[in-house]
């Protein structure tokens, strides 16, 4: 399928949906959806076009906001990605896995990594941070600097 | 009555160390759930402080295995951000190098999997035979483990006619070797019955839960970013992507035993169609503000890089998903209705580090909440036991 069809197939499926839709490379498709959507554009291109494949989901931390990109791909084109903006004072998005159970394990990296909340998700616990992780540390976001803590030696020089 | 067994954080039969906690009834498990980042080195954040160039060896390090495969991803992505056209030359050798690793890392799992299953002369034959591509690796390389062949703008270091020679030798005795492990399997009724119905993992359930690479392709799903994406010079080469749909173990040993064969073709058509020219062309210090999305399909699977660059020296962000992850919710799946006995051979199935296998695992009684250790190598001989009582499977059959 080359990407002109694709394109068109998307318009079609999703229809107003799309705030932008771009094709800066063969092969790869970059849409925009509102937050709000992303459920209900994900189970249309489920159910209409048969993306079901998830590889990842990316966050970035964009200065007042956070880009949220959803990486789909298929067999018969190639890769398409769904993108999203959250603004900061409300970081909150639904939850794709009752759409694609496969996404899980990238939303949950998603609320350890950035704070996003996800709402929905079917296990929220800390996927990756430790269990004495301290809340509001969120080290992708941009503001986040890590800092080593002092080295005490037990026994050592005061 | 129900007991829970914690396997991990220090136990894994796993890449990273992850902790999964397994409710079992009897010796049949109802239930596991994960718990990863007990391994978690901050590379995205990391990856923001380096520039382009010292960001290929990092990325070269997230994995011991599929080293090439994290470089090459993070290359090919970085080059298109930066607008240049390796020469072909490079690009040949850089493909070159990534099916020499597929076959070191398939060979590498097939003697796992022989090993789990209790079938040590297998691991011994297919260990013995790694070797000779791994000394191929070094001789191409200077390396055997990170190979760091590749840079911004194509590869680091170039073939000559003896070293060719060298790799199409090496690649006869890798093939004949390799349809003898076929055979093997075919004529060894032991070896086929304790893989055959382990880890079942339907083609329905693969494709719900985003299973990728061999895992998927033994479930039946004819995915292989190889074909359905090609990168650079896979378009040129001619190849199968090889499946299986007895969606268990076996299924995934024959899917990678198959990938060996087409590995040795790839390897040939590349060696024997290698064009002259140059290497590698400069690259600039900065890209661009732009995003690209890079594709490649590992050992394991599909490897997924996002990169954004902000027209620094330095990439805005950079995403890295390694296929060990997108296959644990499938992992999950396949330990559920499956025996304690079978958890090493389902965990090697989906190909995570092994290196570190031999840990311990407790198991804990639930009722009395008494705690027992036992060896990784016990629970291997436990399986061993559990599979001479049980029935041969005598409908299982290699297939060919």
């Amino acid at each position: 399928m080359t990407d002109l069809e694709r394109l068109d197939s998307l318009k079609v499926a999703l229809g107003g949906d799309i705030l932008e839709i771009t094709n800066p490379a063969r092969r790869r498709i970059f849409l925009t959806v509102d937050r709000a959507k992303i459920a209900s554009v994900l189970t249309a291109l489920r159910d209409r076009l048969g993306i079901t494949y998830v590889s990842t989901i990316s966050g970035l931390d964009a200065g007042d906001a956070f880009e949220i990109l959803y990486h789909l791909a298929e067999a018969a084109h190639g890769n398409v990605n769904v993108r999203i903006k959250i603004p900061k004072a409300d970081p909150h998005v639904a939850s794709v896995t009752p759409v694609l159970p496969g996404a899980i394990f990238y939303e949950r990296e998603l609320q350890d990594m950035f704070g996003l909340v996800i709402d929905g998700l079917p296990d929220p616990r800390p996927l990756i941070t430790s269990d004495d992780w301290p809340a509001g540390n969120y080290p992708l976001r941009k503001d986040w600097k890590f800092e080593r803590p002092a080295e005490i030696i037990p026994g050592g020089k005061k | 009555m129900k007991f829970n067994i914690p396997i991990g954080p220090q136990h894994p039969a796993l890449k990273e160390p992850i902790s999964l906690r397994m409710t079992v009834e009897g010796e049949v498990i109802r239930d596991a759930d994960l718990r990863l980042g007990y391994n978690h080195r901050g590379m995205e954040k990391l990856a923001e402080e380096k520039n382009w160039t010292q960001n290929i060896y990092l990325v070269e390090r997230i994995c011991g295995i599929c080293s090439h495969s994290h470089a090459t991803c993070y290359v090919q992505g970085v080059e298109k951000l930066m607008e240049i056209e390796p020469p072909k030359r490079g690009l040949y050798i850089r493909y070159l190098v990534s099916e020499l690793e597929r076959v070191h890392s398939h060979l590498l799992w097939l003697g796992v999997a022989g090993h789990e299953a209790g079938f040590d002369s297998f691991f011994m034959y297919t260990w013995r035979d790694r070797e000779v591509v791994m000394d191929l690796l070094e001789m191409i390389s200077g390396n055997r483990v990170h190979y760091a062949m590749n840079t911004l703008g194509g590869v680091r270091r170039d073939l000559d006619e003896i070293q060719i020679k060298k790799i199409l030798d090496g690649l006869v005795v890798l093939r004949q070797r390799t349809e003898y492990y076929f055979k093997i399997g075919a004529s060894e009724p032991t070896f086929v019955g304790r893989l055959a119905g382990v880890g079942y993992l339907s083609k329905e359930k693969a494709i719900a839960l985003c299973a990728c690479g061999p895992t998927a392709r033994a479930s039946g799903i004819t995915a292989d970013v190889r074909k359905d994406d090609p990168q650079a010079v896979y378009d040129e080469v001619p190849f199968d992507v090889c499946t299986a749909d007895s969606c268990d173990v076996l299924g995934r040993t024959v899917v990678r035993i198959k990938e060996l064969m087409e590995s040795y073709k790839i390897c040939e058509f590349l060696l024997r169609n290698l064009p002259a020219g140059d290497i590698a062309v400069k690259a600039p210090k900065k890209a661009k503000p732009n995003e690209v999305v890079s594709r490649y399909e590992a050992p394991r699977g599909e490897n997924i890089h996002y990169i954004r660059s902000n027209g620094t020296e330095r990439p805005e962000r950079l995403k890295v998903r390694a296929p060990t992850l997108a296959n644990y919710p499938a992992t999950i799946e396949m330990l559920k209705n499956g025996f304690i006995a079978d958890i090493p051979l389902i965990f090697a199935a989906i190909d995570p580090c092994i290196c570190c296998a031999e840990r311990t695992v407790e198991l804990v009684n639930a009722r009395s909440g008494e705690e027992t250790v036992v060896r990784f190598g016990d629970l291997r001989k436990l399986a061993g036991e559990r599979f001479a009582k049980s029935p041969v499977k005598r409908n299982a059959v290699w297939p060919f």
